[in-house]
């Protein structure tokens, strides 16, 4: 749980007063893009930050406190955006190493294989790619089991691949009981994996709910649109939302189910006599409520 | 039982990575000290004599021992910092403690292997004599190695960047092994500058190092200056401890 998090490094204010609670058992991220906050805020609740104000619990920990910051290492696992393995180390060696660092005895294979690297223990961390020393990152978060799993940015610098086997995990592990805080800038990644979303804009939260819910409130109205012949709407189609013609082309805009619509505007079409000559369904995504809760382009958010 | 468990295993690891470096660090830490020798045993002297190397060897040893707590821990803490390396390892439970006596221990190991590399080519090449207690030599370069190391740490908790610590690791380094008996015997020195720098934590160490290898005092007659060695590493460890920085 987050309250009034603000953080400033000199006069720049990364984040500028942040509230959310993560309800245990979900996945919960953080929208936003590069430099929006999110990293800052994550590594607060790790640890490697120190709030200018506001307070932060962990599992009822203050990760600001070293007592409490102790308590709490061996219950979470993060997976760091900016971090760096010994460069000579193989995964093998690392993944013992970890194991070590927190009592357990190590699952060396079991762990390489869940994130797609059981065929790559012996390779050195200078000769992986981005993508796998990023999975390796996240088999050394999980080696001791932890409750509540940090990841930022989990997917950078992943091929498909690669953010296919990280995707499966973290739901597994949600599904095991795990609680999971992660940053994104892939609304993709957002939109799959986490059962809520904060919505980040330089250093303020502007949204937090369910995907769904932000689609709803935000995305906008779905739309269905026909090319037809002969078309035109009558009073029971007028009453599924706001048509707009251009041409031959005739658009709804409307907040109820697309799918319905479009299935009563065939019906009515066929009934004219009317010959279709195109017909297109559009429903809202999680990215029209990004741009239309941010302002922000994807071409921005890529830069 | 973890905690033994985890310095083990940190050691073990240092030793494994450090030895897959390229041929080139094994060479600088365990060839170069023989080339200086041989090096400055020529250049000192008309040719190979005991003298001269006599002198040589436990100084060589003496300045290893500087460099490697100045140059080999502080630089490396800064570099690893620097890589965002100390960071990952600041979320874990490991006490740092761990971390350091593991530090500690390599660099121990590593030292002790270059002395009796140096002290080998010493007696065959140059009929160096060392005639001093093996376990008293090795008693002085343990304490001398906890001190720098400390010391050094305190470099890589201060410096900000690698940058940094390379420079401060030079300014400390290569002053102090030349003016610390490890090389060019301070006796030349007039009286007054020599007797000042004895106060030096490094010519302390070295000249004990000395005098017990190769001149075979006993260590007792040195027991204020090894006491005097113990409070620079208690000092450097207190202090390191309160300015390092993880993150």
């Amino acid at each position: 749980m987050v309250t009034g998090l603000v953080k400033a490094f000199g006069s720049v204010v990364a984040v500028d007063g942040i509230d959310f609670a993560v309800q245990p058992g979900t996945i919960f991220g953080l929208l936003g893009r590069n430099g929006a906050g999110k990293t800052t805020t994550l590594e607060c609740c790790i640890g490697l930050g120190k709030p200018t104000a506001g307070s932060i619990r962990v599992l009822g920990l203050d990760p600001t406190r070293s007592r409490d910051l102790a308590a709490l290492r061996p219950k979470i696992g993060a997976q760091l955006q900016a971090t760096s393995l010994p460069e000579k180390a193989n995964a093998a060696e690392v993944l013992e190493l970890y194991a070590a660092y927190y009592g357990m005895a190590p699952r060396t294979q079991e762990l390489a294989e869940r994130v797609g690297l059981g065929d790559k223990l012996d390779r050195q961390i200078a000769q992986m790619s981005g993508g796998e020393q990023q999975r390796l990152a996240l088999a050394l978060a999980l080696q001791h089991d932890p409750e509540v799993l940090f990841l930022d940015e989990p997917s950078a610098g992943m091929d498909a691949f690669g953010r296919r086997i990280m995707w499966s995990e973290v739901e597994r592990l949600r599904d095991a009981g795990k609680t999971i805080v992660l940053t994104t800038h892939y609304i993709e990644e957002a939109e799959r994996l986490c059962d809520r979303i904060c919505v980040i804009q330089r250093g303020r939260i502007v949204a937090d709910a369910s995907p769904a819910e932000l689609v709803a409130r935000y995305g906008g109205d779905a739309g269905v649109s026909i090319t037809a012949e002969g078309f035109s709407p009558d009073a029971a189609l007028e009453a599924l939302g706001t048509w707009t013609r251009a041409e031959s082309q005739w658009k709804l805009a409307t907040r109820d189910e697309p799918g319905l619509a479009l299935a009563a505007i065939v019906t009515h079409a066929n009934a004219l006599g009317a010959k279709i000559d195109s017909l297109d369904l559009h429903r809202p995504t999680l990215e029209d409520a990004f741009v239309a809760l941010t302002g922000e382009t994807i071409l921005e958010v890529a830069q | 039982m973890t905690e033994l468990r985890m310095f083990l295993v940190q050691t073990k690891m240092n030793f494994i990575w450090y030895f897959r470096r390229d041929g080139e660090m094994v060479f600088w830490t365990l060839a170069m000290p023989v080339f200086f020798l041989v090096l400055f045993s020529f250049a000192f002297s008309t040719g190979p004599n005991a003298g001269s190397s006599g002198f040589l060897v436990p100084g060589i040893i003496g300045a290893q021992v500087l460099s490697s707590g100045f140059w080999g821990v502080g630089v490396m803490l800064a570099t690893f910092r620097e890589k965002h390396l100390l960071r990952r390892v600041y979320i874990t439970p490991m006490p740092p403690w761990v971390f350091f006596a593991s530090l500690v221990t390599y660099r121990m190991v590593l030292l002790a292997t270059q002395a009796v590399i140096l002290i080998t080519v010493g007696a065959l090449v140059f009929h160096v004599h060392v005639v001093g207690r093996p376990w008293e030599i090795l008693a002085v370069l343990l304490l001398g190695t906890a001190t720098f190391v400390s010391l050094g740490t305190i470099v890589g908790a201060v410096a900000r960047t690698t940058e940094s610590a390379n420079n401060i690791a030079s300014i400390l380094t290569v002053p102090l092994a030349f003016l610390s008996d490890a090389y060019i015997p301070i006796d030349r020195f007039p009286h007054a500058v020599s007797s000042a720098l004895r106060l030096l934590p490094s010519t302390q160490f070295i000249d004990t190092l000395r005098d017990v290898s190769i001149y075979g005092v006993p260590l007792a007659h040195y027991g204020v200056w090894m006491g005097l060695l113990a409070l620079w590493t208690i000092a450097g460890t207190v202090i390191s401890a309160r300015t390092f920085r993880w993150l």
